[in-house]
């Protein structure tokens, strides 16, 4: 019998069973990200799965489109496929980071914007947009100064809590807080006084998959996936410290070294990924969740768990953001918050109601 | 494993927490850290395993400083059992056994190999714990928790075993439990055990040596019978306690005692020969009557010990089921000679306790007024062939005066405060 987390009866495990059942999780969740992958790349305005009937593609259209030389073939190349393999990146950043920064802040509450990630970039991408850099940086300046402001912020949360090379979580996790904000008075302050070129920035502030491009793609692509290669083989690392900060040291870890490590992966990726795409909330947080009900808490199979499923929960929000509402595109932030909010509320329930029957 | 601790200081900012410790643990013991809250005992368990980095003075772990090893060394050679676990992640008692293999896997790139797995599955045997190492961490016991934990350390299969204060959430069984596994580990792998512990005679049952800290400093080392005295303990906890064998175990064994007798409302003092549960009723009604109440000779654990205990009344006690020895005897006299009155009640009388109705021989002879209640009709006390009952009437045509039932004591102890 395979142990799996709720089974509440008495499992016995052994370690070829419990390998056998990380493979078969793994696999499952691969399938489901290509599937869902080709599924988004056929869901829009030009595609067989399309909200109005108006330039719906037969299937056959769709596929000449994308592995022969048609007339859409442009159209899904240069559009569409980067911008769902975006969105995958993203995804996976935000889910892998967010597992991250639960295991070592012991805290389910824990989310990769909880350095101070969101805020920063917010401020760096205001004052690129407000102050009309993009003249001389082109398209890049907005990513570029939020991808920075980003990593500075983290940098100022994390030196609040670092007393002589130890990194006390509790000071860097308030000092998130309390930095986040500030900023986040910072940049309304500037949208206050930025007018009408405040609308350009909505999009951004809530997160929008409409200007991803093949070079976003090539920037964002290395970062995240070696980050997520580190987290992962920092994988029983994580679990031990969920133990306690002394007991992962008796199980030969450096506590300290970890917090470390774990926090500038996660702010390099979570920083490369919010750069540019803006605030996509709630992905981070949830994710981790939902993956900890199938999987259990071992970070070496909840690892990449994540980062796959939160790639295929983004690309299938961002579907859901292009074609919700006809003739518009929302920001996916609004989609993700919109299905991650309820759900978040659902598990804390669900756990207190657990809690209160023991 | 050798631990040599020398003139060791350690401070949080500017307070002293551990002064001047040298210590050496010898390879296979069994040493107990003892001391009063905040005296040091778990600081000087982090700083063995470096865990915290001494600021003066020197560890060395088999002739290394322990300063110059690696966080997985370190783990290879210790093992740590915490008072308590838990976690809110759902972790599988598999999950948790199997981090203790940690310090074993080679790299991170590496997995658990066949070794490993059979390493936990031993431990969790060993433990009485495989049988839900499928189960969530977070849904066990506190005691099925501590055994999962000790599992997780025998499976980091450590040269030694440090524990802070492991049995302290624990019931009497799982206390017991616990200690007789790591006694067992002691015995039967050669693991050296240091055990941070408070209860003295948890302590004095299975610790070779016992290291009583005091505000920093090692006030005391050596087997348990040499370092628990009532002097040590006096001076350490400011507590008096009286100490005895174990007439099974040869362990020592520690138990509080209530000096100071409580002024009541009379000013009148009664002392009790009791047992079995007989003065039980007897203390409350004097009690409830304004009364000063001494007893003895009691044995710990009997119900009237418990009794006055609840009552914090002063008592000639001796160790459980053993003869009233002469220590206890004399304090028992010593008692009587402070009460102008005594109750014998209507206790069972045995050899082990036949000394009581002397002491009542002796209350007499000098003077005291002797109350004896006279058991209920039916319920013979004498289980020593006749003697108690021929005693009590020699007593009684002596000048003993015998009470048919317990309410007229107050009356016939009205007269004495007149």
């Amino acid at each position: 019998m395979s142990p799996g987390p709720g089974d509440g009866a008495a499992a016995v495990a052994d370690i070829a069973s419990v390998r056998r059942r990380h493979r078969l999780i793994l696999l499952g969740l691969l399938g489901l990200l290509v599937l869902t992958f080709f599924l988004a790349v056929f869901t829009g305005y030009t595609g067989p799965i399309a909200p109005v009937s108006g330039d719906r593609l037969s299937f056959g259209e769709a596929f000449q489109g994308l592995f022969g030389h048609t007339s859409n073939s442009v159209f899904f190349w240069d559009i569409r496929v980067p911008r769902i393999l975006f969105a995958g990146i993203v995804g996976a950043a935000l889910a892998c980071a967010g597992t991250a920064m639960q295991a070592i802040f012991r805290n389910s509450m824990a989310d990769p914007f909880i350095i101070g990630v969101s805020s920063g970039a917010a401020v760096g991408a205001v004052c690129a947009s407000v102050l009309g850099f993009g003249a001389f940086l082109g398209s890049l300046a907005s990513p570029l100064f939020a991808f920075f402001s980003a990593l500075v912020t983290v940098l100022v949360v994390y030196s609040l809590g670092v007393v002589k090379g130890r990194v006390y979580v509790d000071t860097v996790l308030l000092s998130g807080v309390a930095v986040a904000a500030f900023l986040g008075a910072v940049v309304s302050f500037i949208i206050y006084y930025a007018g009408e070129r405040y609308d350009r920035l909505i999009p951004w502030l809530l997160g929008s998959f409409a200007d991803a491009r093949w070079s976003y793609v090539e920037a964002a692509a290395l970062p995240v996936v070696a980050g997520a290669l580190v987290v992962y083989l920092y994988g029983r690392d994580l679990n031990a410290i969920l133990m306690g900060e002394e007991t992962a040291y008796n199980l030969g870890t450096d506590p300290d070294q970890l917090k470390k490590v774990m926090l500038g992966v996660a702010a390099l990726i979570t920083s490369a990924a919010v750069a540019f795409v803006g605030i996509v909330g709630f992905v981070g947080l949830i994710v981790p969740h939902m993956m900890r009900l199938l999987v259990g808490a071992d970070h070496r199979i909840l690892v990449p768990a994540s980062t796959l499923f939160g790639a295929t929960f983004l690309i299938a929000a961002d579907a859901v953001a292009r074609t919700a509402v006809i003739g518009e595109e929302l920001p996916v932030g609004i989609i993700t918050a919109l299905c991650g909010g309820p759900f978040f509320l659902y598990l804390l329930r669900r756990n207190r109601i657990r809690g209160e029957a023991k | 494993m050798k631990a040599q601790i020398k003139s060791l200081s350690f401070s949080f900012g500017e307070k002293r927490i551990l002064k001047d410790i040298s210590l050496d643990i010898s390879d296979g013991e069994f040493i107990g850290l003892m001391g009063p809250n905040g005296s040091g005992k778990t600081t000087l368990l982090r700083c063995l395993m470096d865990y915290l980095p001494s600021e003066k003075g020197a560890i060395l772990i088999d002739m290394k400083p322990v300063h110059t090893l690696s966080p997985a060394e370190i783990a290879r050679i210790f093992a740590v059992v915490p008072q308590s676990s838990n976690t809110d992640f759902p972790f599988t008692c598999y999950d948790i056994v199997m981090m203790g293999r940690m310090p074993h896997i080679k790299s991170r790139l590496s997995g658990e190999t066949a070794k490993d797995a059979k390493a936990v599955r031993e431990a969790m045997e060993r433990t009485d714990t495989w049988r839900f190492s499928g189960r969530l961490f977070s849904e066990l016991s506190g005691g099925e928790r501590q055994r999962v934990i000790i599992a997780r350390a025998i499976a980091q299969s450590p040269k030694a075993m440090l524990l802070d204060e492991p049995t302290v959430y624990l019931d009497i069984s799982g206390q017991l439990e616990v200690m007789d596994l790591v006694k067992k580990l002691n015995q039967e792998n050669g693991i050296t055990i240091v055990a941070v512990l408070h209860e003295v005679n948890l302590a004095a049952k299975y610790c070779d040596r016992i290291a009583l800290l005091n505000d920093g400093r090692l006030e005391a080392i050596g087997a348990p019978q040499d370092v628990l005295t009532p002097e040590t303990i006096k001076s350490v906890y400011g507590v008096d306690v009286v100490v005895r064998k174990d007439p099974f175990t040869k362990a020592v064994y520690v138990m509080p005692r209530s000096t100071t007798a409580p002024v009541h409302r009379h000013g009148t003092r009664v002392h009790l020969l009791c047992g079995g549960g007989s003065g039980g009723p007897i203390m409350r009604l004097l009690h409830d009557g304004g009364y000063g109440i001494s007893a003895g000779v009691l044995n710990v654990l009997d119900s009237d010990y418990e009794n006055a205990n609840d009552l914090h009344i002063p008592v000639a006690a001796e160790i459980p089921f053993s003869q009233i020895s002469q220590e206890a005897h004399a304090e028992n006299l010593r008692l009587i000679d402070e009460s102008p009155a005594i109750v014998v009640c209507p206790f069972p009388v045995g050899p082990g306790n036949f000394r009581n109705l002397e002491a009542a021989r002796h209350a007499l002879d000098s003077g005291k007024r002797v109350l004896i209640v006279r058991p209920a009709t039916g319920q013979g006390i004498d289980f020593v062939g006749g003697k108690a009952d021929s005693t009590i009437k020699e007593l009684i045509s002596s000048g003993a005066i015998e009470v048919p039932e317990e309410q007229q004591l107050l009356s016939q102890l009205s007269e004495i405060g007149r």
